[in-house]
């Protein structure tokens, strides 16, 4: 996908750059043929170039630029000495692989052609220049190679080398990965334990026996020990496990695996045997075999039995995939569900059946459950929407001529498929002004005692019904007195206001803001950080800036975790329903005359000694009709600043299916959605950070 | 031919508005509701009445006679909602939209229709897609896609432009 | 706690596909881009595993892995080396100087978290 592309692209960049370092590097040995830094910097760009290229699916260029580097190899070793004639053959493969990596392919096969065979001459003097040495598919994965599919039972012995943790492999994790192909059964044996006066401790004197139940094959088991099966022992043998249980037997005799296994011969089976005893006992107690051998043989017995049992059995696949269409429509359907639950529960409680009441106790219990486990259905993993970042960074901080390294962290949070959809773009710019704006260039960073390479760091995290999302930068910081000029100059500030940074800071997400700003042609493309600000509040999310002078930026955006189905308050106003989410609910209190501070336009309350600005629904909204007499103000935070908004009465909390209004009220200020209520009439739910807004200095 | 005549066919429902008789294209009928509770939008012009419960949809409300420059639809017994489903930009709309009432389905060839008036209908001639004639009567088939185009329709740019009946 | 990896290799889009491949998986990541600045970006820090080429200039991989397993902290940690299919020699002298395994180039991300995976828990 965009990944694999993206690193094409950063391959493609580095080897053209690794293509004219190179020619200079020819051009200086040309003079200076016995060189070794030189020759060294020749085969190391090659050698990348070869590597790399087969890493990111240019074989061709990688085929043809091993031949190149076998020579620089033979040159660094003075086995071919540099001439006019390699310089220029190897001036020549520079331009054919630059024709290569811009996709010019069909006109260089045939000098891609002459110039193998003279490489081949060189480094293999005499021999006809004919097939390629190595392979030149890539290899392929284990797993599915010869072996796969088909079931089978793996008896597996594994003795490491004693010096397996000098290496820095840890057996136990090797036994680990088998543990991940199947069924697994591992018995290990401690009889070459030596006593504790001539124990080695940094050696491994523990060796295993593994039943592994698998369909991976025996590729994929050889893969697990791929790297210590040259030093160690390594036995695989498959098990027959279709014969017994058909049979009506209980599977093999313990004197049979033994044997099988090479711990005994025939003959002692026979000899022990003849005691007629429980065989295992017989041989311990008779010093034939040890315990753990025969302990390991037992448990392979009940192994292959239970292998057996579990076949008959036949247990059904253990995932599935399924489109998210039909995911989609789950989602809706379960919607439904909590609606038609809301309205259930609503005529239990008007009915006073016990019975109903319990019956309706139990579906909303089981329809809160069914509701998670489908909108964790929906949940992915942030963690692909930041990995397309590194490109954009990549890209920006060079046409800037700025250092940037980007750090993500907390990939792995999920959340809503359609949230990190549109999550996107906002971030897509955020970052952007960080590069632009931000981060200095290096040589401004190094005088200002900074590295020269800037970071922007991208962290994702849960925290409780919301994931938090920091873009940070460790740039120069927002100019708080440039930020106040132009807002005054825009007019959204007014010149005499006192504004601490924070206000200062937040007027960059008004609309208007940035909009003139000269064109970079990497931000401030007309579109400002309002934009940002409108999509994240369209996600139900807020959005936060903090900044320091010469120390960097942080920018904050809190999103819930869904958008189909969220907790909210339900109030109402002039007979009108509304909701809105209780996560930005801090308190509902009684609006008592004396305490609302009669102002000249905003109109503010004092809430335990703390002004806060509010507005009424009715007013706001042009509902009509008289309030009552005593009026009900819910207090909300979003993101520390509190607000309040008064309506006729508070009726509680609800489980709101959010409902989009469609494109017809596309624009609507103030409502960012409806809802169905249990008696089928619909609320709108209030668009708290809009309502907010329209407070503010307009 | 017979056959080709009835494969140009196409059928109409009407409907009426004050005292005139509109129609539209059956194919963009889903269904016919009587008048149901609708919830009003805040911060909206007067001829979107709102939204309505469609079975578990939210199903936005366009009050007709306004959008033309009508009076305001009062609750009647004959008062309906007609849902209808549009194509816009790919996705299916569905939209309703308030009548006095219901009339009748009915069949029409093309060349029973004429192209809309330039004047003497009383609405935009925007909105008009023909006039058709049936049985002595004139029927003001609707371009409902133009109608609901909306682009057009968007709330901010309304407020200038609802009641104004400003021709394009 | 996530575990810390040490990447090293020369090429800028190797280091950049592993560095972003691993913290895709999960791993913090030291990247650096030959022994010399792997060892003094190591510095005190304490890795989980250590992932390097072996072609590189300052110091290469074969002599990274030897100054690795003679420090205190890194004795047992596991040590993978990048290599190519021609490199078979100094794949053993990898081993001999105390590489745990090693990944051939081309592989693709999946292949790495994997070995990743295989020596780190």
């Amino acid at each position: 996908m965009g990944m694999a592309e993206t690193h094409r692209e950063a391959f493609r960049d580095e080897a053209l750059e690794l293509l004219s370092e190179l020619e200079s590097a020819l051009l200086e040995l040309e003079y200076r043929p016995d060189e070794q830094e030189l020759i060294g910097r020749t085969f190391r760009a090659m050698h990348t170039i070869k590597g790399s290229g087969g890493m990111f699916g240019f074989t061709e260029i990688s085929d043809f630029t091993h031949e190149v580097e076998t020579v620089f190899d033979l040159v660094r070793s003075g086995a071919v000495a540099v001439d006019k004639e390699l310089i220029d053959l190897t001036l020549r493969s520079c331009d054919l692989i630059r024709a290569m990596l811009e996709g010019d392919g069909s006109a260089d096969a045939e000098t891609r052609r002459k110039l193998t065979a003279l490489f081949r001459d060189i480094a293999r003097p005499g021999e006809p220049a004919s097939l390629p040495s190595e392979d030149s598919a890539p290899a392929t994965e284990g797993g599915s190679a010869a072996g796969g599919d088909v079931e089978r039972v793996y008896r597996i012995r594994f003795i490491p080398s004693r010096d397996i943790l000098k290496t820095g492999t840890d057996p136990a994790l090797l036994l680990d990965e088998l543990r991940q192909l199947g069924s697994c059964t591992v018995i290990a044996h401690p009889e070459r334990i030596p006593r504790l006066d001539e124990l080695e401790p940094e050696d491994c004197h523990t060796f295993w026996d593994v039943l592994l139940t698998t369909n991976r094959g025996i590729n994929a088991i050889r893969d697990v020990f791929i790297f210590v099966e040259d030093d160690g022992e390594l036995h695989i043998d498959v098990l027959d496990t279709h014969v017994s249980l058909s049979e009506g037997s209980t599977g093999k005799k313990l004197g049979e695996i033994l044997v099988e296994r090479g711990d005994l011969s025939s003959e002692d089976i026979h000899k022990a045997l003849s005691f007629q005893r429980r065989l295992g006992e017989l041989l311990v107690e008779k010093g034939m075999a040890s315990p753990a051998q025969v302990e390991s043989a037992l448990v392979e017995q009940r192994h292959v039995r239970e292998v057996q049992q579990r076949r008959q059995s036949n247990e059904a696949a253990a995932s599935i995939r399924v489109s998210s269409e039909r995911l989609d429509k789950l989602v809706n359907l379960v919607g439904e569900l909590v609606t038609v639950q809301a309205r259930l529960s609503m005529t239990a409680d008007h009915r006073c059946d016990p019975q109903l009441t319990l019956l309706a106790e139990e579906v909303e219990r089981l329809t809160a459950e069914l509701r998670d486990s489908t909108l964790t259905l929906r949940m992915m993993p942030i963690g692909g929407c930041f990995s397309r970042f590194t490109r954009l960074v990549r890209d920006l901080s060079g046409e800037l001529g700025k250092n940037v390294e980007l750090v993500t962290c907390g990939g792995e949070t999920e959340l809503d498929k359609t949230v990190l959809e549109r999550l996107n773009d906002p971030l897509v710019h955020i970052i952007r002004n960080s590069i632009d704006h931000g981060i200095e260039t290096p040589d401004v960073r190094l005088a200002g005692g900074k590295p020269a390479q800037g970071t922007v760091r991208l962290t994702a995290e849960h925290s409780g019904d919301s994931v938090t999302i920091t873009i940070e930068d460790d740039g120069a910081g927002l100019d708080g007195d440039a930020i106040r000029a132009k807002a005054v100059d825009r007019g959204l500030l007014n010149p005499s206001a006192a504004s601490c940074d924070k206000e200062l800071f937040s007027l960059i997400f008004a609309p208007g803001f940035s909009t003139a700003k000269t064109v970079t042609g990497v931000s401030g493309r007309g579109v400002g950080m309002d934009v940002v600000k409108r999509a994240i509040d369209s996600l139900r999310g807020s959005i936060d800036i903090s900044s320091r002078r010469g120390i960097g930026t942080v920018i904050t955006i809190r999103l819930p975790l869904t958008l189909a189905i969220i907790e909210t308050l339900l109030v109402k106003a002039a007979g009108e329903s509304y909701v809105m989410p209780l996560s930005l609910v801090e308190e509902c209190i009684e609006l008592n005359r004396v305490d609302a501070v009669p102002s000249s336009g905003n109109r503010l309350v004092n809430v335990r000694g703390g002004i806060v600005p509010y507005v009424s629904l009715r007013d706001s909204f042009n509902l009509g009709g008289a309030a009552p007499d005593i009026e009900q103000i819910v207090i909300t935070n979003l993101s520390g600043n509190r607000f309040g908004i008064v309506v006729d009465s508070v009726v509680g909390e609800h489980q709101t299916v959010i409902k989009t209004l469609g494109r017809v009220y596309r624009n609507v200020e103030g409502i960012s959605g409806a809802t169905i209520l249990g008696d089928g009439d619909i609320a709108l739910i209030l668009d708290i950070p809009a309502l907010m807004g329209g407070t503010g200095p307009q | 031919m017979s056959t080709s005549n009835m494969a140009d066919a196409v059928q109409y429902l009407t409907f009426r508005l004050q005292d005139e008789t509109y129609a539209v294209d059956v194919a963009n009928i889903r269904e016919i509701l009587d008048f149901t509770n609708i919830t009003k939008v805040p911060r909206t012009p007067d001829f979107m009445r709102g939204v309505f419960n469609l079975r578990g949809s939210v199903v936005p409300v366009i009050d007709l006679k306004q959008r033309f420059g009508m009076s305001f639809t009062e609750k009647t017994a004959n008062t309906c909602i007609i849902v209808m489903e549009l194509h816009i930009g790919g996705e299916t709309v569905v939209i309703g939209s308030l009548a006095d009432a219901v009339q009748e389905v009915l069949e029409l060839e093309p060349d029973r229709i004429e192209p809309p008036p330039r004047i003497g209908t009383g609405i935009d001639a925007a909105f008009i897609r023909g006039i058709g004639k049936h049985s002595d009567r004139f029927l003001i088939i609707l371009d409902i896609d133009r109608i609901f185009s909306f682009d057009d329709m968007s709330v901010l740019r309304l407020e200038d432009e609802a009641g104004s009946g400003k021709n394009e | 706690m996530a575990h810390t990896l040490l990447v090293v290799d020369d090429s800028a889009s190797m280091r950049q596909m592993v560095t972003f491949t691993l913290k895709d998986a999960g791993y913090e990541v030291i990247a650096a881009a030959h022994g010399k600045e792997a060892l003094a970006k190591l510095d005190g820090t304490r890795v989980s595993m250590v992932i390097t080429d072996l072609n590189m200039p300052e110091m290469d991989g074969i002599e990274l892995i030897r100054q690795l397993r003679s420090r205190p902290g890194c004795r047992f940690i596991p040590i993978v080396m990048l290599t190519t299919e021609s490199q078979e020699a100094k794949k053993q002298a990898g081993r001999q100087a105390g590489a745990s395994g090693w990944i051939v180039k081309p592989f693709n991300p999946d292949q790495l978290v994997e070995t990743v995976r295989k020596f780190v828990k």
